[in-house]
């Protein structure tokens, strides 16, 4: 197995176009897991740590944020440049395996390997996240919800990385949410909800909701949120979204929970985040 | 006393803490090659041809070994039906079918898997109920035919069956104003000992194999290795380097007869350790038990009768499981005053990894059957369920089922301490957070101390420091540590002077076991009674140098014996030492050989039958009070907080004790709550760490207070018994009885999961409903 | 057969130079090539914690980590945390409380413990206990390893 360690992202495509098999090694957290347990053996590695210009989190002048495809779990469940509804992804990246494992696991390594039960997947849903990737034909923009294909596949070209994750400006005064259902702390989610509301006199506006744990991709309908909008969270309004949600939904069995009790605890979990979101707002106001 | 009662840091932290703590995996010798399995990939087939040569022509690799090659008996603690590589057929997938030494560990496991084995697959059995329907497919043909070391009826799939019976249990319903009967049923659990399986096997120019291995007896090692290799005992030594928990796994075999195998056909040193992943599959898991529990009581509240009846998956090899059973139905009466009882159990084998010793052997898995009933007696009677314990506790002098004697109130001492906490006492005005319910939960458990054999021998070095050897090992329960104290408390030494020999076959005595919860208790008497030899000896000598008689002296703090009431006359344990040494009597050692021997059944009170252990007891009692919350959106339990009362006697080490109690009740945690085996077809769905969750810092509250009960075992080490196993038997009744406080469902299935929960609390909301 | 690379980084404060094969982790080459085999293999998987060590000061797992990936930094293990003979705080109250039990794990939880204390010298028990969320102990039950944890905070603040 041959091991590079490139220091541009251009010297990192061309290694990929030119060796087929090869793969990216990020954190190392998810494929040295892989390898140890014989489920991967790359005729080559392409290590990302060396590569410029991949680090560190942005924050620019209109409220986006860049966030470098190698940030850490732990700089990002730490960074304070995540205002209003964007708070959603520093508190998934809190909530993902353990201390030293987020210190070692980056954004760009979790999103590309998709894991359906994964945390940021859905915190991105929620907040329109757009991936940055660049290949030797250049660089392209890939919005969030097309990103997933399938269970554990991207949109991704084998020759292509990701170089960072961007985030729109959250509406103002929005609250940020991950509300997380795990048999125990740090296993992946049986259920999660990312939520971004904006509680305007009582009444939810702006509302995005992204599901994991659900199905091959994170969950966002834009009909369940459109039942909220303008809402105060009455039950009636509640049910419909969970409702929506469920039938969009296409979970599975698994040693973590069956699909019969994700789709039964769906809408609960959905509940819940508003009820947290609410409970901010007025702690807020 | 100077020592015994004092919270001595462990002799071997220190160690530990810098890193220098040698484990089997850290071991190695001079031309070390390393062991790999091929496992089975069925659950039940006829292995028909190997072809390894594939895996010899790798390079590196020095030896492959097929179930044809190591020949030798069946071994087995009490139904000889293993062998050490299968042999003809497989019986669970993961099952060892040929082995590989190579020159390092990657070449050893790649080679292995190169390996072309055929297989004609056969109909497993994959449940008890499978496998006792009429015509399954049997797990072991020639199970009629397999030698056991204690009688029992089996036969086709039915390896083992127990009962004992007590009074008169069918009539005695009549007398009862309230009858609660039901079925529970519990889950296979992990061990998940931090560290896994392994061994490293030597042979001398003698041609004599030393073996180390992560254990928790070195004697069971040497028994298993021989007997499934046909060797001699005198041509094996076994030895044990520090042991990273053990909790049960490490009892009986794991990967030794395939270490030695490997050595012998070698002829170079063999080190394999087993992945997480095959310690899972491979070695040895709690018993899944079905339970019908059925108690009846008088309005008062007086226990009149009580039921139990359990069917046992015994998984492809007998292994601990006979004892499981028995000692499971010998605690099913729980420690209160049931006249009327029986129990009765029946073990099958299924094509599934074996089902082996874990910590609470059956009990933990009958006791949340009976301990959940006795709530809802208590309930059915609107009667205090603490005050409901208390009313039918067993008490000193009182007869166990079978007839063993009770030495202790230590049960109604936990009970007590329950009662004086808090929590209990403000239990009226619990408040649950919003969206939340929330109750305290009571449970109580009984154990045993007093198993099987063990020895001790002390000898005095010629510097009058000790060198005490007993074989116990330590897999990190502190047992060096407290028998060391022991030692030094017998002969009033500081406990420096007090060096443990580590357990090696040939020099050390013979302990059956670190199981059981007996270490404290067997080996801490056998120390306790080679001391006094040791003291007579030692006054023997000093009565001839000071011209005293022996009556007149008594030892004195730091080595020293003199004559009482004299503070001159006294000699050094040095000087007397030497003289033994050069002079006169030859050395000065103190020994003792120790066999439980209080029958477990007396025929005129109790029927029995297949009872695995024909002479068991020392009884121990526990309570445990949990403060349970329950997440009403998703039906998630936690446990806030949580108090512990167990009975030791007398502690010889209480800050042990405690760590003891708080271990023991986060693997119940465990049990209760998030940990389970579940299998996919005949393979194993969860094998590793990924998918098979133990409780982490943050689901274990951060309050298990340890609440030490003393009330001195008459014929314990300064009155000291067990505590190894206690702590978790009552752990899964007592949250299911603080999930019934809380929301009045009653869940008979663990564990209690978020999902089964949930369902329970949503069928409660549409029954109360309609 | 992979090919054996040379490379060097500084393991407890020494630079080393290593022959490592691509596929070895960090924790196959301390253990096996460097005899430091105070981290444990627990579980391969990077779930366990007993072989978590310091990279560049901060806690990792040795067992998720390829050794040619870490060239160049610095990797601290539970033998580079004490000096000679004597024990930090942080070990000398995980022996006076208790907290040792079979010590497969104690390595793990002295380096992320170590990581904690130094940044945040006065933790609370809750932050202690989230902060040691990921490294398994299956002995103690946790309550004496946050407790020593607390202890020696509050013993070097003193």
């Amino acid at each position: 197995m041959e091991f590079y360690r490139p220091e541009t992202i251009e010297e990192a495509v061309a290694l990929l176009a030119r060796h087929e098999g090869a793969r990216c090694i990020a954190g190392g957290a998810t494929l040295v897991a892989m390898m140890n347990a014989g489920l991967a053996e790359p005729a080559a590695l392409v290590s990302l740590k060396r590569v410029r210009g991949l680090n560190g989190i942005e924050r620019h002048e209109d409220g986006s944020l860049g966030i470098g495809a190698m940030t850490r779990h732990a700089e990002t469940a730490r960074s304070p440049l995540f205002r209003e509804g964007q708070r959603v992804v520093p508190e998934a990246a809190r909530r993902i395996a353990n201390p030293p494992v987020r210190n070692m696991g980056t954004m760009g390594g979790s999103v590309c390997f998709a894991d359906p039960a994964a945390d940021y997947l859905p915190a991105l849903m929620a907040a329109d996240a757009v991936i940055e990737a660049v290949s030797p034909r250049g660089h392209r923009t890939i919005k969030i919800d097309g990103f997933i294909t399938d269970w554990y596949t991207t949109a991704l070209v084998p020759d292509e990385i990701v170089t960072a994750i961007t985030l729109p400006p959250a509406p103002a005064r929005s609250i940020g949410v991950y509300e997380k259902l795990d048999r125990v702390t740090g296993d992946f989610a049986i259920v999660s909800v990312a939520l971004i509301v904006e509680f305007v006199r009582g009444e939810c506006r702006n509302v995005r909701i992204a599901v994991g744990g659900c199905g091959p991709a994170p969950i966002r309908r834009p009909e369940a949120e459109q039942a909220l909008e303008g809402s105060g969270l009455e039950p009636a309004a509640l049910t419909e979204a969970g409702r929506l949600l469920v039938a969009a939904s296409d979970p599975v069995d698994d040693v973590r929970a069956t699909a019969e009790y994700r789709r039964l605890v769906l809408p609960r979990m959905v509940a819940k985040a508003f009820a947290r979101a609410r409970a901010q707002a007025e702690l807020a106001a | 006393m100077n020592v015994v009662g004092r919270s001595l840091p462990r002799l071997d932290a220190r160690e530990k803490v810098v890193g220098a703590a040698r484990y089997i995996a850290d071991l190695t010798r001079p031309g070390l090659l390393f062991g790999a399995a091929l496992t089975s990939p069925y659950a039940h087939a006829r292995i028909k041809s190997y072809d390894v040569r594939p895996a010899l022509a790798v390079p590196g690799v020095v030896t492959v070994l097929t179930g044809e090659d190591v020949k030798g008996g069946r071994f087995g603690p009490f139904i000889k039906d293993e062998t050490v590589l299968a042999t003809g057929k497989v019986r669970y997938v993961g099952e060892p079918v040929c082995i590989v030494a190579a020159e390092d560990e990657r070449t050893a496991r790649r080679a292995a898997r190169l390996i072309e084995v055929e297989y004609e697959e056969l109909p497993a059995v994959l449940s008890p109920e499978e496998a006792m329907a009429p015509g399954a497919p049997l797990v072991h043909e020639a199970n009629a035919d397999y030698f056991r070391v204690h009688q029992t009826k089996c036969g086709g799939n039915l390896a083992w069956e127990t009962s004992f019976a007590e009074g008169d249990v069918k009539a005695a319903w009549g007398q009862c104003d309230v009858i609660v009967e039901g079925e529970f049923e519990t889950q296979a659990q992990a061990h998940v000992a931090l560290e896994p399986c392994g061994a490293l096997a030597e042979i001398d120019a003698a041609g004599r194999i030393t073996l180390w291995s992560a254990n928790q007896s070195v004697f069971r090692v040497q028994a298993n290795v021989c007997e499934g290799l046909g060797l001699p005992m005198a041509r094996l030594r076994c030895l044990t380097p520090r042991v990273g928990g053990g909790f049960g796994n490490k009892m009986e075999m794991h990967v030794q007869g395939m270490t030695v195998a490997l050595a012998l056909a070698s002829g170079r040193p063999v080190k394999f350790i087993l992945s997480r992943e095959e310690d899972f599959e491979m070695v040895r898991h709690r018993h899944p038990y079905r339970i019908r529990a059925k108690t009846g009581a008088k309005r008062d509240g007086t226990l009149v009768a009580r039921e139990v009846e359990v069917v046992v998956d015994c998984g492809a090899y007998g292994d601990d499981s006979p004892g499981v059973l028995g000692f499971s139905l010998l605690m099913s009466r729980g420690p209160y005053r049931i006249p009327n009882m029986r129990a009765h159990g029946r073990l099958y084998y299924t094509n599934k990894v074996r089902f082996g010793a874990f910590r609470g052997f059956g009990n933990p898995q009958v006791s949340f059957a009976t301990e959940s009933q006795l709530d809802e007696i208590a309930e059915r009677l609107h009667m205090d369920p603490l005050e409901l314990r208390r009313k039918n506790a067993i008490r000193k002098g009182d007869a166990w089922l079978g007839g063993g004697l009770v030495q202790s109130d230590g049960f109604v001492k936990c009970l007590d301490a329950i009662g004086r906490t808090e929590a209990w006492q403000k239990r009226a005005t619990q408040r649950a957070a919003p969206a939340t319910r929330r109750g305290l939960g009571l449970a109580c458990s009984s154990h045993i101390s007093g198993l099987l054999a063990t020895g001790a021998v002390i000898r005095l070095l010629e510097d009058g420091s000790i060198v005490l050897n007993t074989g116990a090992v330590d897999i990190g329960q502190g047992s060096d540590t407290v028998l060391a104290q022991i030692c030094a408390e017998a002969l009033r030494l500081p406990v420096e002077q007090v060096v443990l020999a580590s357990p090696d076959t040939d020099g050390s005595p013979y302990n059956w076991g670190t199981t059981a919860s007996r270490v404290t208790y067997m080996v801490g008497r056998s120390i306790v009674a080679a001391a006094k030899e040791v003291e007579q000896k030692i006054k023997d000598h000093a009565a001839a140098m000071l011209e005293c008689a022996t009556e007149d002296l008594a030892l004195r703090p730091g080595g020293r014996v003199g004559i009482e009431g004299v503070p001159e006359k006294e000699l050094s344990f040095r000087e007397i030492s030497l003289r033994a040494h050069w002079a006169a009597g030859g050395p000065i050692i103190g020994s003792s050989s120790l066999m439980y021997d209080r029958p477990t059944v007396d025929p005129k009170r109790t029927v029995a039958s297949g009872v695995p252990f024909p002479q068991i007891g020392v009884f121990s009692f526990a309570a445990t009070l949990c403060d349970v919350e329950i997440d009403e959106a998703t039906g998630k339990v936690t446990v806030r907080e949580a108090w512990s009362a167990c009975d030791v006697g007398k502690a010889i080490n209480p800050l042990s004790v405690e760590g003891q109690i708080q271990g023991g009740f986060a693997q119940g945690l465990g049990f209760a709550l998030c940990e389970e085996l579940v299998w996919d077809g005949g393979k194993l769905a969860n094998p590793s760490l990924m998918d098979y969750k133990v409780p982490t810092s943050l689901e274990v509250p951060l309050k298990v207070h340890p609440l030490i009960v003393e009330d001195a075992e008459p014929d314990g080490p300064f009155g000291a018994k067990g505590i190894g196993e206690i702590p978790i038997c009552a752990v899964a009744p007592a949250i299911a009885n603080g999930i019934a406080a809380a929301t009045g469902l009653r869940l008979s299935r663990l564990p209690m999961t978020p999902e089964r929960v949930l369902r329970g609390l949503l069928e409660e909301e549409e029954t109360h409903a309609d | 057969m992979s090919a054996l690379k040379l490379m060097r980084l500084s393991i407890n404060g020494r630079s080393r130079d290593i022959t490592v094969t691509p596929q070895e982790t960090l924790l196959d080459m301390l253990r096996d090539r460097l005899d430091l085999t105070g981290s444990k293999r627990g579980c391969n998987q990077g779930v366990c914690g007993a072989c978590t060590v310091l990279i560049d000061g901060e806690p990792m797992r040795a067992c998720l980590s390829l050794a040619l990936d870490v060239e160049g930094m610095e990797v601290v293990t539970v033998e580079g945390l004490g000096s000679g003979n004597t024990l930090t705080v942080l070990q000398q109250a995980i022996i006076e409380h208790g907290a040792v039990q079979c010590g497969f794990c104690v390595a793990g939880m002295l380096i992320t413990a170590h990581a904690l204390l130094r940044d945040n010298p006065h933790p609370s028990p809750e932050e202690v206990r989230a902060a040691l969320a990921g490294n398994l102990c299956r002995c103690s039950g946790y309550g004496k390893i946050i407790e020593a944890v607390c202890r020696a905070a509050e013993e070097k603040a003193a």
